[in-house]
């Protein structure tokens, strides 16, 4: 009689339940917290999830497709000033206009400077992409349509300031809770998407362009047009998580552009692990937990603290953290999931 | 005419420190397969020690050039025997365990000297001009451009001619067979590595005369540096060379003629020149 009772949750266990347990529990855990906590701790959840929206479309080309890009920053800048330059120049609030054009411009851009980037491979690629970021963190540097130009100390500050929480719904205001949960929808969203997009014939196609791009082109696949549409799509989650970022941090200045934030989702995804789709929102979270400390305590260490994180992650934790929960949730499954006798 | 021969001049003397800055990781990138993000750091790191000793210290302008090479070789040395070592042949971790440094090296950088930027400096026994047929120009430019000159022929005998040449260039073709006769790959691969990063911390100091020392030098020069070998080409001396002279003399000219869009011309040759030649212009492959 009792096993049978638990039979039924057995079997539930080992199929679907106990496949997308995690994902509920973190997702109870990501819906929970934030009601109860500080608005700072909303705003730190917020912007992770805003990374880990922006380290996923990064490792689309980065751990899917196998190439080293240094420059989505330029996508994630270009996202978070579409938005910015829309409230600044226009004084359009609309969340309905902001987003579209945030994933427009920066899948635009991509197409533009994909054909420029994807003429070269490996370390040229790299370098080359390396040196669009700066080439645009320049450009916003230097004229005056992208922002004013403050002085904060002696180091003068050209960016957009004062960036508002967009107008989801007429009428109703968001607050840093309720926009808590607008990043959530959005981050949720942007994970079913990538979810697809990755299991789909077309995201198993990527993975064969990492682990051999002339096998795939003998088997008969136009390599070239899988990458570049691999860094279009990446570029407009890049997109999605700098608008979420810009309205996040009410605030954004050239830097968002530049070599410093395309790495940012690179370390978070070897961190995580870039062979999975979580495992970069994974690293997201830890790196921008780990920055709140460091900005309540010592924040004028913090780039030491970040440089230290690098290399840590190389030297111990190559293979990513993500993967290791897998893991080790595979385990808990096989073990509590097989003793019936 | 004068002013041709000044922009020209101004271009020489700033294209070789590009290449002086360029140099020391092409010879990582190109012989070793290594790309080292911290070259920059590295240049900065010996911008800072030539600072303290020829400036706060008041000792001689070229034994700063020593030191701040010195030390940037050493730190160069320890990057390469503790961390990348291990990473042979990996990109993506080399790419971001260097990176990591940067912010390392910048931030104590920044603890150590403080934010404000130093001002440009040089050996005092040289602040006069010389007199090029009726054209006054600095003369540190124009040791500048001797010393780019210099380096350049050696860095070019050492690769070509010399046997540890003949090992790295052999040792880049078939690691294990360079191995297999008894040649300690190792230990000339940390040779070269500091070489590179001591040319890092010597520029560092010479450059000083063109742009100071400050916080966020690192970058600013890395940038430099890649831009440089994307345009010659990674693995010869002879492309960084090219490639910081046209950068600089298309630079000096820019500056010249259209100040407020200063970076915007180098970033233009690169483009155009990746466009026609996607390995650079005298690159071979990798």
């Amino acid at each position: 009689m009792e096993k049978d009772k638990w039979e039924g949750i057995r079997r539930l266990w080992q199929g679907r339940l106990g496949q997308f347990a995690p994902f509920i529990i973190v997702g109870l855990i990501l819906l929970t917290i934030p009601h109860f906590a500080h608005a700072d701790i909303q705003l730190m959840m917020a912007k992770s999830l805003a990374f880990a929206t922006f380290a996923m479309g990064y490792n689309l080309v980065f751990g899917y497709t196998g190439l080293l890009s240094l420059g989505h920053g330029v996508y994630f800048g270009a996202g978070g000033y579409a938005v910015a330059l829309l409230q600044y120049h226009l004084h359009i609030y609309s969340f309905w206009m902001a987003m579209p054009l945030a994933v427009a411009v920066s899948m635009l851009l991509a197409a533009i400077l994909g054909p420029i980037v994807l003429r070269s491979t490996g370390m040229y690629f790299l370098l080359l992409t390396f040196a669009f970021g700066e080439l645009f963190y320049s450009i916003a540097w230097q004229t005056k349509f992208m922002g004013v130009l403050s002085v904060a100390g002696q180091i003068a500050v050209r960016g957009i300031p004062g960036i508002v929480y967009p107008d989801v719904i007429p009428g109703i205001e968001l607050t840093s809770t309720t926009f808590y949960y607008f990043i959530f929808t959005g981050f949720v969203i942007c994970y079913i998407l990538l979810y697809r997009i990755t299991n789909s014939p077309f995201g198993h196609a990527l993975v064969g362009i990492r682990e051999s791009e002339p096998r795939m082109q003998a088997l008969g696949y136009h390599t070239w047009r899988y990458k570049y549409i691999a860094l279009i799509v990446s570029a407009g989650f890049s997109g999605v998580g700098g608008a979420m970022f810009a309205w996040n941090n009410a605030m954004i200045d050239p830097s968002h552009f530049a070599v410093g934030t395309s790495f940012l989702p690179m370390v978070m995804s070897i961190i995580g692990g870039s062979t999975t789709l979580f495992g970069p929102a994974i690293g997201a979270v830890i790196v921008t937990f780990v920055e709140y400390l460091a900005s309540i305590t010592i924040r004028a260490r913090w780039p030491l603290i970040l440089g230290g994180i690098f290399v840590v992650s190389v030297m111990f934790a190559r293979a990513g953290i993500g993967v290791y929960l897998a893991r080790l949730w595979e385990k808990v499954r096989v073990r509590y999931g097989n003793t019936k006798s | 005419m004068e002013f041709f021969a000044t922009s020209l001049l101004n271009g020489l003397s700033f294209g070789m420190i590009l290449f002086l800055i360029a140099a020391g990781l092409s010879i990582i990138v190109g012989v070793m397969g290594i790309i080292n993000l911290s070259h920059g750091a590295l240049y900065m790191l010996g911008g800072y020690f030539g600072w303290m000793i020829a400036q706060r210290l008041g000792l001689n302008f070229w034994l700063a050039v020593f030191i701040g090479g010195l030390v940037a070789g050493l730190v160069g040395l320890f990057i390469e025997r503790a961390f990348l070592r291990r990473l042979y042949k990996q990109m993506n971790e080399q790419v971001l365990l260097t990176f990591g440094f940067v912010y390392i090296i910048t931030n104590i950088c920044l603890w150590v000297w403080g934010g404000d930027a130093k001002v440009p400096f040089w050996d005092p026994a040289l602040s006069g001009s010389f007199n090029l047929a009726g054209l006054l120009y600095p003369k540190t430019r124009i040791i500048v451009i001797a010393i780019g000159t210099v380096l350049a022929v050696f860095l070019w005998w050492l690769q070509n001619k010399t046997r540890v040449g003949a090992i790295i260039r052999a040792g880049m073709d078939d690691r294990e067979m360079v191995t297999g006769l008894g040649i300690n790959l190792a230990r000339v691969s940390m040779l070269i590595f500091f070489l590179a990063a001591f040319i890092a911390g010597f520029a560092g100091v010479i450059g000083a005369q063109l742009w100071g020392v400050y916080s966020y030098q690192g970058l600013q020069t890395l940038l430099f540096a890649l831009i440089i070998i994307i345009v010659g080409g990674i693995g010869s001396i002879q492309g960084a060379l090219a490639g910081a002279l046209i950068i600089g003399i298309v630079d000096a000219f820019g500056r010249a003629l259209f100040p407020q869009l200063s970076m915007f011309f180098m970033f233009l040759v690169m483009i155009i020149i990746l466009i026609a030649k996607p390995s650079g212009l005298l690159g071979r492959k990798i």
